[in-house]
């Protein structure tokens, strides 16, 4: 059995009081890329934002290589359990500046690989010519690719994939998929994907965990806003 | 109609408070025959500025005779407690505990800047002579407030509107200081802007309060300019400071140990 990158145990999580999800016990393996699906507003969102630790969880813990995230601190744990938004984010920059940017955080201690970063961006369809074009006028498709690459860039062990094509059309989710499939696993990576559509979770992943099993006993009250 | 002079100053009679009323008077006539409907504000605001300033007058003579440091105490916290409130209320934006923040820099920046100026640079004797003490503080509370709220405005603001790029930088595996390096560079620098713009034109658009008060008390011009640019170096040090101050102790409620930002935390102030 390869290395377990990602465990969480009994993790539960709320949003504005009410508990979403529970009970949620699960364990991410190298090489490996695990779905978790569900319907819209049933806590993905607020789980994957509890595992990176950006909410905290109600319950349970979150372990990477089998240490708390306290054990490294939390910024080093990030930068190895790196969290994708659902709805792309892009700096008042340039493209370079949105790829360089991460290189400058005391933990990410890596040097910026322009050839990478341009030979990432090719494999999503965007020339080097993009590096140059002002971030925020991409289409949203193009903003998401350049939110993933940015994120390969810093070579994460485990990316959180928060509906990374639920944004996108046709084409640009197709692409999206392509590179997830192959940089997903990349150097024994793993990745955990937030989906709604299940045609996708088995198009891209070996197993996937449906939430709808860990609701509470009354389930959850559904809410407004972005929650997947 | 002015009488005696007394230390310098040309001493106002009651004939001449009248003869200035009679400039307000002017005022209401124009408005009369213009229709401008403003007699009766520009009358409550003509009473208003007579008792308000006789009030504080009478207050403080009062003060001014207080001799002790723990009978002036009282009246320095109170005013500390005052600017505080005012500077959060400017605020559209509020968190739990942003007052008690407000008070303690204001506390900090002002009040130690202002004993500086009393005790080392002008040597009042003894340093918290309310004379010397009172008027200063009054005039670093006033700027550093409108500085303090402004920095607090332009954070919060911030942090609510680019929560996502704060948020960004947190999941790449920034620190929290990293994080939210920009948003707060940007609320110290809002915050400092309206008394550095203030140094840049003062004496060429107008003369300060202060040192015109003083040139018709019969201070001599230049002592009257020495005066003035310790305040103003003064209120530079203090609303600098008071920005800085205010800034981290924001900074250090609103991101969690864990490197979060609480953005929860952060609530519109309701309108009143």
């Amino acid at each position: 059995m390869s290395e377990t990158l990602l465990s969480t145990i009994d993790l539960a999580v709320s949003a504005g009081g009410t508990r979403l999800l529970e009970g949620i016990t699960l364990k991410l393996h190298a090489g490996e890329m695990l779905a978790l699906t569900g319907p819209s507003g049933c806590g993905k969102t607020s789980l994957l934002r509890a595992i990176a630790g950006l909410d905290d969880p109600d319950a349970g813990e979150v372990r990477f290589r089998e240490q708390p995230p306290e054990h490294t601190g939390w910024p080093a744990f990030r930068r190895h359990v790196t969290f994708v938004h659902q709805r792309p984010v892009m700096l008042n920059a340039t493209v370079e500046e949105n790829l360089r940017r991460p290189f400058r955080y005391r933990h990410v201690a890596r040097e910026f690989d322009r050839d990478r970063a341009v030979a990432l961006l090719k494999d999503f369809g965007l020339g080097e010519e993009h590096l140059a074009q002002e971030a925020r006028t991409l289409s949203i498709g193009q903003q998401q690719r350049v939110s993933v690459v940015r994120a390969l860039l810093i070579e994460p062990a485990v990316l959180l994939l928060d509906e990374p094509t639920s944004a996108l059309d046709e084409d640009a989710r197709s692409a999206v998929e392509n590179l997830l499939r192959r940089e997903g696993h990349r150097n024994g990576r793993a990745a955990l994907l937030v989906t709604h559509d299940r045609e996708q979770a088995r198009r891209l992943c070996d197993r996937s965990l449906d939430l709808r099993e860990h609701l509470p006993e009354a389930g959850p009250r559904m809410r407004g806003g972005d929650d997947g | 109609m002015a009488e005696a002079q007394t230390v310098g100053a040309i001493e106002l009679s009651a004939i001449d408070l009248a003869i200035a009323g009679g400039l307000v008077l002017v005022a209401g006539v124009v408005s009369v025959l213009l229709r401008l409907g403003l007699e009766k504000r520009l009358l409550l605001a003509a009473v208003r500025t007579v008792v308000q300033l006789l009030m504080i007058g009478y207050v403080l003579k009062w003060v001014f005779d207080i001799d002790t440091l723990w009978a002036i105490l009282p009246v320095v916290l109170l005013m500390i407690l005052a600017a505080g409130h005012a500077a959060v209320h400017r605020s559209s934006r509020t968190f739990p505990g942003v007052l008690l923040r407000a008070v303690g820099t204001l506390a900090m920046s002002g009040f130690i800047t202002t004993v500086i100026v009393t005790g080392v640079i002008v040597g009042a004797q003894p340093w918290y002579e309310p004379q010397y003490l009172i008027p200063l503080l009054g005039m670093v509370l006033g700027n550093g407030l409108t500085g303090i709220s402004l920095s607090l405005d332009t954070l919060l603001e911030q942090l609510v509107e680019r929560r996502d790029e704060v948020e960004l930088h947190l999941a790449l595996g920034a620190t929290r200081w990293e994080a939210a390096r920009d948003a707060l560079a940007d609320a110290v620098r809002r915050g400092m802007i309206p008394t550095i713009n203030s140094m840049m034109v003062v004496g060429i658009v107008a003369l300060p309060g202060m040192m015109t008060g003083q040139i018709l008390a019969g201070a001599d011009p230049l002592e009257a300019v020495k005066y003035q640019v310790v305040v103003m170096f003064m209120i530079a040090g203090a609303t600098s400071t008071g920005c800085i101050i205010i800034v981290l102790l924001a900074y250090r409620r609103l991101f969690t140990p864990r490197h979060q930002l609480d953005s929860a935390a952060i609530r519109a102030r309701g309108k009143k």
